[in-house]
């Protein structure tokens, strides 16, 4: 409950941090702020033009008219320019806050990017695109409402209660002094609002978890005719998010008219003051009528803060996510004095190598080591398969090789050079690669490949076609190279993503090659074509494959089985079999899975 | 123009206006007192000026009675206007989220009473947007609307009661109605362009950050991180501009809507002060006149954000009722085998297509299925083995022909099942209170007792959204135990085990022969391992589904069924 005070400090830090990351939120809010106080300046030409008219032109009985309208004159003129002052002010905060939240969506961008994979993972890619998106859209909706009216309605109060202290000290401290207490009526209700609103947020978020269950489970639940329960959650949680959200409601409510209130009793005390004082204390009716309306108008932004009070909380929140992002260290980090890898094929170094997941960040829970002081020789251009059951490591090791992690003990190098002093550039052009499910990007097949490599003709990714034996493939689609793959490469079968992927590979024409080989099923033609076309991408390159089909590891010129973290076997695959290991036993099992059709 | 906006508003208001009518009447009887009181401020105003200061200070008079009279006046209709105020705000509260909720309860009832294809052809975060986004947003209207409806009277109100003060001076302030309100729909106009490109802006961006962090390992292994970064920084610079171009248009709007009144004030004391000297006002009368016009000014300048919400809201309930205008799709209807058949399925010269336009997929289908049979369905990708689960299933009914099954029902299981985010127990139960013998067998049969108990809370363990926090095999388990304890006579597995390893799986088939005598196991098989286990097998191929046969049978009958048995060793060939 005591968010309020809780918070403040962090509050004003994650500001002072956010401005200092995107400077340009902050850059020229003095004059900008200027600007806003004359530009408020047109609210008050109306209590000043009724105090000078009554006291010096509306006498009973004696009306001066001309001097009236030589002051009204006047008074538009200043009307004109603080509207002019308004705008500028308007449109100098907006403008500012665009370009500083333009800049921190490109630093989000940057450094996700740039984000180790263990940040990269499904449950986490939601939370990274919302950064982007729906947190900066809340900082957006704050400038624009919020902020814009912080701003107004601040200078306002500031410059009512400067005019109100010129008039008469003694009124404007009547007035200041009354009101007062409002500050603490604010203070109290404002707490309960702000935790009003953060429970209806949770609630609005848990009944979209319901009703998405609701809809992703539809199927599963009628199958077994236990929809009702299901519905009855849904139920109970909407009617929770009504009742949380008709509280805060009920909150604002009361707050919003809090300053209004405070107004007449100001009102009718500074009019109480103004009799006591009389004209024999040095006051004018017409100050006392003007003095009345500048009470009004002091109150008047307080409504509108119970209102922004809530935005200032979302958009602090929204910061606080963003920034913790940019706080989120960057995977691997790029070397500051790289070394040039050497001319033709690279040879794989593996040196006494333990790796832990998120040992690094110090996190106590899942740092048990997935590698224990592994060394490997791969020379240059062999072809070796890395076998073992789920969980042994093969993919932290091709992950290790490209670089996509480092080591936590030991180290990796390619060509003799330790990866962590090649340049990232240049690794990503001599060493590629490929997942298990290959991405594809929702364009078509040439806007893919090209991605590998920005400058190819579409006369390069047909050689490259036909360099991998697919040219046939690529002249079955309707239309070839333009052929679009839809969302993810939906349109095509998970095998022929394969394909793409394996060509798209190999329009950088690596040295290295690390595939990590797919286990779903494909169809046996396209199985075909997989196999042929990794074979000849995999000609005269070191090549690293996690074989999942033991016929690739059968195909590779050196087999090393791993298991729980550790090298078990290395040897080529007849001496392997001959040894009757472990890798011999996997073989068999495999065999006998594969071929029950024969033996029955 | 205008007036198929309105007219659409009136339409929309009289559709959500139907569901909870009460509570938005007390909040426009709220607005209602709001309204009157503000006009009876300003009267208040005047009597203090004129009965108050102007004697004490012209005339040198201090009456405390009248002082006493003139503070009950004020904050009199101060207090009974702020009561308005919140009455208005709590009761348009209570509305809005009472009608958001009733359509939310609508739509849900509409969306579970279709059958399953038609849940096949939405999009599942489509039905969740429409149920908990749409909903809101088409009943967000409600919230502002009682306070428009107190512009319209205080307008109308203190155009009266201006020109009942003055005649010529009230006729001059009420300009300043048809001024702003010009300028608000100006505004609107332009706005809404900018809006709609920056709205659309945004779209493009959520769309491309999406699809570059989901191929974050694309894009790291060709090193095109700042490449990326420059394609999103483009999108990104539309959106910025699209939006500065948007608050150029604001500041305009805010300055001479700021401006606009003001000038009109200024004039207005101008002209007053002719009338005083005509006699015609008094000063208090003016003051009075002067403080109303600026009360006047401040709803006036936002009714132009509350008529945008119309829009908005509009496009909401539109989406709403593009669900619900969906007539209810029949269920498909089950036909079942008499009491004691000796067979759990049979299926008579049936055909079968995706949609009832679409070309068949199988036509002229026969087999029957014994009781307490394992079959396994072998084909091709793609051949049509998951829609021949679903048609047993009674998921898809047949165009021709007549598919039976036993009673007792059947339970199908997909390949990536669906888990629920509460407990295991939830997920095998489903809300039903089971025998927890019946649960410690489905977990058995399953294989999945051993890392149940593992678990910290055992069977009482979260498994988080969708099952997070389980493996994918262990997921196959829990809906296959799920399907077990469900007590249904046929178990439909549509690669169900394909993310166990071959021993697993023949310990999951094992056990589900051996636990009933009665239950009829189907399972879309692919593991030469698991075809040789199963009594039976239903081959398809080239669109024609053939007759329950043995494996054995078919290996010697069959030359695509070798040949495809072949494909699936082609890698031992290659050896």
């Amino acid at each position: 409950m005591s968010m309020d005070t809780d918070q403040r400090f962090p509050s004003a830090r994650i500001i002072g941090r956010g401005v200092t990351v995107a400077p340009a939120l902050k850059s020229g809010i003095g004059l900008t702020f200027l600007l806003a106080l004359f530009g408020t300046g047109a609210r008050l030409v109306i209590p000043i033009l009724i105090q000078q008219s009554i006291d010096h032109g509306l006498q009973p009985g004696r009306v001066d008219v001309s001097y009236i309208i030589r002051l009204c004159g006047v008074g538009s003129v200043c009307v004109v320019l603080s509207s002019f002052c308004l705008r500028e002010a308007t449109k100098r905060l907006g403008t500012r806050a665009e370009h500083g939240l333009f800049s921190l969506r490109s630093q989000l961008f940057d450094h996700i990017h740039r984000l180790s994979l263990e940040e990269h993972n499904n449950e986490k890619r939601g939370a990274l695109v919302s950064r982007v998106t729906s947190d900066i859209e809340t900082l957006t909706q704050f400038f624009s409402w919020g902020g814009l009216g912080l701003l107004l309605d601040g200078s306002q109060m500031f410059a009512v209660a400067a005019v109100m202290l010129a008039y008469d000290w003694r009124l404007a401290l009547v007035a200041f002094v009354t009101s007062a207490p409002l500050i603490f009526v604010l203070r109290y209700v404002q707490s309960r609002l702000v935790s009003a609103h953060n429970l209806s947020r949770e609630r609005n978020a848990d009944f979209l978890g319901t009703v998405s269950e609701l809809m992703a489970g539809a199927e599963t639940l009628r199958a077994y005719g236990a929809e009702q329960t299901m519905i009855d959650t849904v139920a109970l949680s909407m009617r929770n998010r009504r009742k949380s959200n008709v509280r805060a409601g009920v909150i604002g409510a009361f707050l919003f008219p809090s300053g209004e209130v405070f107004a007449v009793f100001t009102v009718m005390a500074v009019v109480g003051t103004g009799l006591l004082i009389g004209p024999a204390g040095g006051l004018t009716s017409g100050a006392l009528v003007g003095f009345v309306f500048l009470t009004y108008r002091f109150l008047e932004p307080i409504a509108e803060f119970t209102e922004i009070i809530d935005q200032v909380q979302s958009a602090v929140a929204g910061l606080r996510r963003v920034l913790g992002v940019l706080d989120t260290p960057i995977g691997p980090p790029q070397s500051e004095h790289p070394r040039p890898l050497p001319q033709g094929k690279l040879s794989v170094d593996i040196q006494e190598v333990s790796f832990a997941y998120g040992a690094r960040l110090g996190e106590d829970d899942d740092d048990t080591p997935v590698l224990h002081d592994i060394s490997l020789h791969i020379a240059a251009g062999q072809h070796v398969a890395l076998v073992g059951p789920s969980g042994s490591g093969k993919t932290t090791i091709a992950r290790l090789i490209a670089r996509l992690t480092d080591p936590t003990i030991g180290r990796v190098q390619i060509g003799g050079i330790t990866l962590t002093d090649v340049s990232n550039d240049e690794l990503r052009r001599r060493l590629i690669v490929v997942p298990q499910e290959p991405f594809l990007f929702a364009n078509t097949i040439a806007y893919n490949l090209a991605f590998a490599e920005p400058h190819a003709t579409p006369q390069d990714m047909n050689a490259a076609f036909d360099e991998l034996g697919l040219s046939d493939w690529l002249e079955s689609l309707p239309n070839g190279l333009d052929t679009h793959v839809g969302q993810r490469g939906s349109s095509l079968s998970a095998g022929e993503r394969q394909l793409v992927a394996l060509v798209r590979a190999s329009m950088v024409k690596p040295d290295v090659l690390v595939l990590d080989e797919a286990t779903s099923s494909v169809d046996s033609l396209t199985e075909v074509r997989i196999s042929r076309a990794l074979e000849r991408l995999a000609l005269g390159r070191t090549t690293i494959s996690i074989a999942h089909r033991l016929s690739t590891a059968s195909r590779a010129d050196r087999v090393v089985m791993l298991e729980n973290g550790r090298i078990v076997e290395d040897g080529s695959h007849g001496v392997l079999l001959g040894a009757r290991g472990k890798y011999a036993a996997l073989y068999e099992a495999w065999l006998n899975s594969t071929s029950g059709s024969t033996n029955a | 123009m205008e007036q198929s906006r309105l007219r659409l508003a009136i339409s929309l208001l009289r559709q959500l206006l139907k569901f909870h009518p009460k509570p938005f009447l007390i909040a426009v009887a709220g607005a209602s007192v709001y309204a009157v009181c503000t006009v009876a401020s300003s009267f208040g105003l005047g009597y203090v000026v004129d009965h108050v200061i102007i004697p004490r200070y012209q005339l040198n008079l201090i009456d405390r009675h009248t002082f006493l009279i003139a503070s009950i006046i004020v904050v009199g209709i101060g207090l009974l206007r702020a009561v308005g105020v919140v009455i208005r705000r709590s009761y348009a509260g209570i509305s809005h989220w009472s009608t958001s909720e009733s359509l939310s309860t609508q739509l849900i009832r509409h969306v579970m009473s279709q059958p399953s294809r038609w849940h096949q052809r939405h999009m599942t975060g489509d039905l969740v947007a429409r149920i908990g986004v749409d909903s809101d947003t088409a009943a967000s209207v409600l919230g502002p609307l009682p306070f428009s409806t107190s512009v319209v009277l205080l307008v109308g109100l203190t155009s009266i009661w201006l020109v009942v003060i003055d005649v010529p001076l009230g006729l001059l302030a009420v300009t300043v109605i048809p001024l702003l309100f010009g300028l608000n729909l100006g505004y609107q106009r332009r706005i809404d362009r900018h809006f709609d490109s920056a709205q659309k802006a945004l779209g493009d961006l959520s769309e491309a950050v999406h699809e570059s962090f989901d191929g974050v390992m694309v894009v790291k292994a060709f090193g095109a991180e700042d490449r990326e970064h420059v394609r999103l920084a483009t999108i990104s610079s539309k959106l910025k501009d699209a939006r500065i171009r948007a608050v150029n248009a604001r500041a305009i709007f805010e300055a001479l809507v700021d401006g606009t009144p003001s000038l009109v004030n200024v004039s207005l004391i101008a002209y007053g002060a002719v009338r005083v000297r005509s006699g015609s006002l008094t000063i208090g009368e003016l003051s009075s006149f002067i403080y109303l016009f600026t009360l006047l000014v401040f709803p006036l300048r936002i009714i132009g954000y509350l008529l945008s919400e119309i829009p908005h809201s509009s496009s909401g309930f539109k989406r709403v009722r593009e669900i619900l205008d969906e007539p209810l799709e029949p269920q498909p209807t089950v036909n079942l085998l008499p009491v004691g058949s000796k067979s759990a399925v049979e299926v008579r010269s049936a055909s079968f297509s995706y949609a009832d336009d679409s070309e068949p997929i199988f036509t002229d289908v026969t087999f029957t299925i014994p009781v307490g049979s394992i079959v396994a369905v072998v084909g091709e990708t793609g051949s049509g083995k998951s829609t021949l689960l679903k048609m047993i299933a009674g998921l898809i009914n047949a165009r021709t022909g007549s598919v039976h099954v036993t009673e007792g029902g059947s339970a199908l299981v997909f390949q990536e099942p669906f888990l629920f985010s509460g407990s295991l127990q939830f997920n095998l139960t489903l809300g039903k209170s089971l025998p927890i013998t019946d649960i410690a067998r489905a977990l058995w049969a399953s294989v999945s007792e051993e890392f149940v108990s593992e678990l910290d809370n055992g069977i009482d363990t979260i498994v988080g959204e969708r099952g997070i926090s389980l493996s994918g095999g262990q997921r196959q388990r829990i809906a296959l135990a799920r399907a077990i304890a469900s007590g249904r006579q046929t178990l439909l597995l549509d690669d169900t085990t394909s993310a166990l390893d071959p021993t697993t799986e023949s310990i999951v088939i094992d056990r589900l022969a051996s636990q009933s005598e009665t239950t009829t196991t189907i399972i879309v098989a692919s593991r030469p391992t698991t075809i040789k286990i199963a009594d039976y097998v239903l081959f398809i191929h080239s669109g024609v589904v053939h007759d329950l046969s043995t494996h054995d049978e078919l290996m010697l009958t069959s030359t695509p069924y070798k040949n495809l048995m072949m494909s699936f060793e082609i890698d031992r060939k290659a050896s």
